[in-house]
């Protein structure tokens, strides 16, 4: 028992850390509960759940170039659509001449990964022409991104089957989705955790704070950068992957869905940007708001909701975590600072 | 800091009294107005009808007494509303509680019949959402159908007892993903023994997987793209005319006027795929050659439209046929004007049939063609509710609206349960699904005969024109009101 | 039609559909310009502007560009109102809050105005139609001449106000530099007001002119508020000739690809669109042709 509390408190879990680790021991042993009669797990309720721990990888992912490096994308669903985009044609057999027979019927898992690869190459290529750009101008380009690659996929008809859509294999295994999102969403969160008491998230940090510095001491901005950027791209095309073989079909419109990136950057700045607990905290309080009090709001959720964005973004923009009081938060006025000097004035909120 | 505590905690303090407000998804403080206790011979229902008068009432006293079981132990949980036990105690809430329970009025319904049990069917429809106009006319079609069942039919015959019918509704915000897992709680929670399907062939796509998955029956009549066909399923039956069958009569009605060439344009999504596919098929078989196919994206304003519109006055070919939703629909005539594009005809997927069509359009709007599954001008004659004038008046009574082909089709999915559990003399999964394979009849909304992939091939697509605008049918002959005016777009010369 | 015929047609297309651009994006491109705020429910405030003319052009048959008379007034007042409630609290603050905020607001209005107003498509209808031929087929649409000619008045109305009356100046000084502005007796807090007002009468109008010429439902303005950005982009913000210039560069890519590539042309069109605002973004970030603000030094 010493023992564990020494390693607990030199791994400087903390009480975040503990809650993290309770949590894991309910879950994990959650579909032995599986009982549809007995109205306890049941089907829909590992498929509710592991819809939101897509969530949560994905805000997680985003809140890596978001947060961490504090390059805000606006784009980021892209990786989500190329990884999604990846898994489905390979394992599939696209109408294209060309494409070569060892490219289709692939199975699940090696498809996943490699959708996820595809996901990763396509972010270096992108990385290196915007992540040269700051700011909103980033955040521009990738939503200018995530649009034409959406058109791109429908254009691109005998591979991808354009605006018709590809059908993957079905596959019901609630259990088996619900662990492996499950996993996935833990292994990002303890990625998260771990990069950021490493060099390299220290480093990330300073990019963040103050680039231009950064660089003068000598570190090589750009191969921070991309590398942030890739694995989140890496384990959000994993995600597209993992959610187009539950749903069995993926059309440009359903895989590319703006909303997507929304919920990303809303989630994580509710509970925090830049903080290891802040995405996991917002993707299930949106999650847990949508399911349970939109419900009762039906005509006006939509608007509710658009309402709500508008609360939290003016009421409280360190998140949940700035609130209780978590100094990684990242301040928002800083990030504004270091792009437009000129601007700032005395009416910004302090950190 | 201070201010973020507050604005969390108000927060915080609103959703919950936002949770606590009367729905159909969350339990509330309930006081019984009686208590009962279970007798032989009893059944939720038959408790219903006692306190309340309405035989429908019952899922309020089971959700009553499941309310009050969690803090109190002499009240027994009810899991399946059709088996309670002798010795139960029940909690009976007051009439207005269970009114706001159930989200109805209780003591409509003719208290005479009572009913051997009650089918339970589940739907996710859009209430809200781009497709919300369209999911509210399919479940208006669904409760139509649901209150011919139970206050006139007396209930389906299963062998010699009657079931009335329930459906529980959720909102599928139009959203593929939310639409999946509702179904999934319907199914797995709510048990549901049959499913009827949302609006549009994309959300058809992810719940009819979902049930196909759990082996449940599901019954549709607002998707038709052919890619939901040919997947293999077993228990997908979808009784609208399928895509590729949507412009038949019309090309029919132009190969015999002598028209030789096609120009095609569609919204690139699965069901105007479908549709402009089968229409190249029809031009094959006819005879006439497609000079062009040119696909615009979802969403399509005119900076999208007026390209294609150029591209095909350059083509000049003798007909145009194409589009994808009302929205494109309308831009294609406006573009096609402001450039003067004059195909000798006009055939929109997707238009003339709705009234907000000519309304919007006005006289640019006529000798438009466009399918239609539906009319309540057609002739058929059907065994349950008859005529579609009869099933016009009907709906037009209960909703004070003028019903579309999406509530007629909808009513139609009602009418195929209806008549294959009723032939079955089952409610078993097995038995009607080989009675859905079975079947052959006609409704008020036309025949209905699945082959074996579900799709319906006995009912034709009609298609229509405005004519002094109003959407007149025109083809094929047997559903024909008038005859086809082969006459120039009223923006072009004769 | 052979051709050039065609082409030529592609042409004429993407500068009558260019001109109307420009004036569609210069109220995003102001606001952004002056006061720092990406608004995101731009293509809220042109749909509405758009519901305003239907209204108008329904219950009363006023044409559409007649209603401009009523609509710029109207829009006027609603963007000042907006101003005061909501948009002043989110300038001066980092960018990502103006975002998400106008986020917000965008999905509100697209609510609102489904609940009233149903999600049927709507058009209006106008006198000024007709094609003028000039040869073969090709030809100009009447209509679209008329939008054009109403953006360029408006957009050369916009440019005198801002380069010659006191206002204007004041709106450009407070642009450049807040500080300064303030320093010499400028109200930014009334400028800010004024600017997003007059932003959104603009927007509005915009919404006003192209409703005769293509549907008008809730859900129509994302699809221009990315447009609105990529032209952004390329013109520079606030940059009124720039903006003219990018709107029809914007047509003329959109439309000669759309045209001219068979089969999935208008798909191609519209991802080339933003394909050159990824481009632009990437080579030349300040904009083809500079803007309001001098270049941010990188």
């Amino acid at each position: 028992m010493a023992t564990l509390t020494l390693t607990w408190q030199r791994l400087h879990l903390g009480r975040w850390g503990l809650l993290f680790v309770v949590l894991l021991l309910v879950a994990v042993p959650l579909p032995q509960f599986f009982a549809p009669e007995r109205n306890l797990v049941t089907d829909s309720l590992l498929f509710s759940l592991t819809q939101m721990f897509i969530l949560i990888t994905l805000a997680s992912n985003w809140n890596l170039t978001g947060g961490l490096t504090g390059y805000v994308d606006f784009g980021h669903a892209v990786f989500f659509g190329v990884g999604a985009y990846g898994t489905g044609i390979l394992m599939g057999q696209p109408g294209w001449e060309p494409w070569p027979e060892a490219l289709t019927l692939w199975s699940f898992w090696p498809a996943m990964l490699v959708g996820g690869i595809v996901a990763a190459v396509f972010a270096v290529l992108l990385g290196s022409a915007t992540l040269r750009l700051k700011g909103p101008y980033f955040s521009i380009a990738m939503l200018g991104t995530f649009v034409a690659m959406r058109e791109l996929v429908r254009v691109v008809r005998p591979l991808t089957g354009g605006g018709l859509g590809m059908t993957l294999p079905p596959y019901l295994n609630r259990p088996l989705f619900y662990y492996l999102t499950l996993t996935l969403a833990g292994l990002v969160v303890a990625l998260m955790w771990w990069i950021r008491r490493t060099e390299f998230g220290s480093t990330l940090i300073a990019i963040r704070e103050d680039e231009v510095g950064a660089e003068m001491r000598g570190i090589n901005t750009t191969l921070h950068k991309i590398t942030a950027f890739w694995i989140a791209a890496f384990l959000s095309g994993l995600v597209g992957g993992i959610w187009a073989y539950q749903n069995a079909y993926i059309d440009p419109d359903v895989v590319f869905l703006p909303n997507r990136t929304v919920d990303m950057v809303m989630m994580t700045m509710l509970g925090g940007l830049g903080t290891v607990a802040g995405p996991v905290i917002g993707a299930a309080t949106i999650y847990w708001l949508r399911d349970v009090v939109w419900s009762n709001l039906l005509l006006f959720h939509q608007i509710a909701e658009g309402i709500l964005l508008i609360i939290i973004v003016l009421g409280a923009p360190e998140g949940i975590m700035g609130v209780l009081g978590d100094r990684s938060a990242t301040s928002l006025p800083r990030l504004w600072r270091k792009w437009f000097p000129s601007t700032s004035s005395e009416s910004e909120q302090p950190a | 800091m201070k201010r973020g505590i507050k604005v969390f905690t108000i927060m915080a303090l609103l959703a919950l009294v936002f949770s606590l407000l009367p729905g159909q998804t969350l339990a509330q403080e309930v006081t019984c107005d009686s208590e009962v206790v279970v007798q032989a011979d009893d059944w939720l229902s038959k408790i219903a009808e006692k306190f309340y008068g309405d035989v429908l009432a019952f899922p309020a006293i089971a959700q009553a007494t499941n309310a009050v079981a969690a803090d109190d132990e002499s009240y027994t949980t009810i899991e399946n509303v059709d088996l309670i036990e002798v010795g139960w105690k029940l909690c009976v809430p007051s009439t207005a509680d269970a009114e706001a329970m159930l989200n109805r009025s209780i003591g409509a319904a003719m208290a005479e019949v009572e009913f051997d049990g009650i089918i339970r069917i589940g739907a996710a429809v859009s209430e809200t959402g781009s497709l919300a106009q369209a999911g509210e006319d399919t479940r208006e079609g669904y409760d139509l159908w649901v209150d011919f069942v139970n206050h006139e039919y007396g209930g389906i015959q299963v062998g010699d007892q009657r079931y009335g019918v329930e459906i529980i509704y959720y909102d599928d915000e139009s959203d593929a993903d939310t639409a999946a897992n509702l179904v999934e709680r319907l199914i797995s929670e709510d048990q549901v023994q049959f499913m009827f399907g949302p609006y549009s062939s994309g959300l058809t796509m992810s719940t009819s997987a979902v049930a196909e998955q759990h082996n449940i029956i599901f019954i549709e009549g607002n998707g038709s793209s052919e890619t939901l066909f040919e997947r293999g399923f077993q228990n997908l039956f979808a009784t609208l005319t399928p895509a590729s069958f949507y412009t038949r009569s019309a090309m029919d009605l132009f190969a015999a006027s002598g028209v030789q060439t096609v120009a095609i344009a569609y919204e690139d999504e699965p069901f105007s795929a479908s549709v402009l596919a089968g229409t190249q098929i029809w031009a094959e078989e006819l005879g006439m050659e497609v000079l062009a196919v040119e696909t615009y994206p979802r969403g399509a304003t005119v900076a999208e439209i007026d390209p294609i519109v150029t591209k095909l006055k350059a083509l000049n070919a003798d007909v145009f046929v194409g589009g994808g939703h009302l929205n494109d629909g309308i831009a294609f005539v406006r573009s096609a004007k402001s450039l003067e594009y004059c195909p000798q005809a006009m055939v929109l997927t997707a238009g003339p049939n709705f009234p907000e069509f000519a309304e919007e359009l006005g006289a640019d709007a006529e000798n438009v063609l466009g399918p239609t599954q539906w009319e309540a001008t057609m002739g058929w004659v059907g065994a349950y509710l008859g005529t579609p004038g009869e099933y016009d008046r009907r709906y037009q009574a209960m909703f004070n609206s003028v019903p579309t082909y999406q509530s007629a089709e909808s009513t139609a999915v009602g009418l195929a349960l209806h008549a294959a559990i009723e032939a079955a003399g089952s409610m078993e999964t097995d038995a009607v699904r080989q009675a859905l394979r079975d079947l052959d009849i006609v409704t008020f909304y036309g025949p209905i005969n699945f082959d074996d992939t579900g799709k319906n091939v006995a009912k034709p697509m009609a298609s229509g024109q405005i004519q002094d605008g109003v959407f007149t049918v025109v083809a094929p002959s047997d559903a024909a009101v008038a005859d086809f005016k082969f006459e120039p777009l009223s923006w072009c010369d004769g | 039609m052979n051709l050039s015929d065609l082409i030529l047609q592609a042409v004429i297309n993407g500068i009558l559909i260019g001109g109307f651009y420009a004036v569609m994006m210069l109220g995003f491109s102001v606001i952004w310009g002056v006061m720092g705020v990406i608004n995101l429910a731009h293509g809220e405030f042109l749909m509405v502007g758009a519901y305003l003319t239907w209204v108008l052009n329904r219950q009363y048959g006023i044409d559409p560009f007649i209603a401009l008379i009523v609509v710029l007034p109207a829009m006027f007042l609603l963007g000042y109102i907006f101003q005061r409630i909501l948009i002043n609290r989110i300038i001066e603050r980092p960018f990502l809050i103006a975002l998400l905020v106008t986020y917000g607001l965008s999905v509100a209005m697209a609510s609102t105005v489904k609940l009233i107003y149903k999600a049927d498509p709507r058009v209006t209808d106008t006198a000024l139609t007709g094609f003028w031929n000039l040869s073969d087929g090709v030809g100009i649409p009447a209509t679209k001449f008329y939008i054009l000619i109403a953006a360029l008045i408006m957009m050369a109305g916009l440019y005198l106000f801002l380069q010659y009356t006191r206002l204007g100046k004041s709106i450009r000084a407070a642009a450049q530099n807040k500080e300064a502005a303030r320093m010499v007796g400028i109200e930014i807090g009334q400028v800010y007001a004024i600017t997003f007002a007059i932003c959104i009468a603009l927007t509005g109008a915009a919404g006003a002119l192209i409703s005769p010429t293509t549907s008008i439902f809730p859900f129509m303005g994302p699809v221009l508020t990315l447009k609105a950005f990529a032209i952004t982009a390329m013109a520079g913000l606030g940059n009124i000739p720039g903006a003219l210039m990018g709107g029809i560069i914007l047509g003329l890519v959109e439309n000669l690809i759309a045209t001219l590539v068979p089969g999935v042309g208008s798909n191609l069109g519209i991802t080339s669109s933003f394909i050159l605002l990824v481009v632009v973004l990437v080579t030349r970030p300040q904009g083809l042709f500079g803007g309001l603000k001098p270049a941010e030094a990188r």
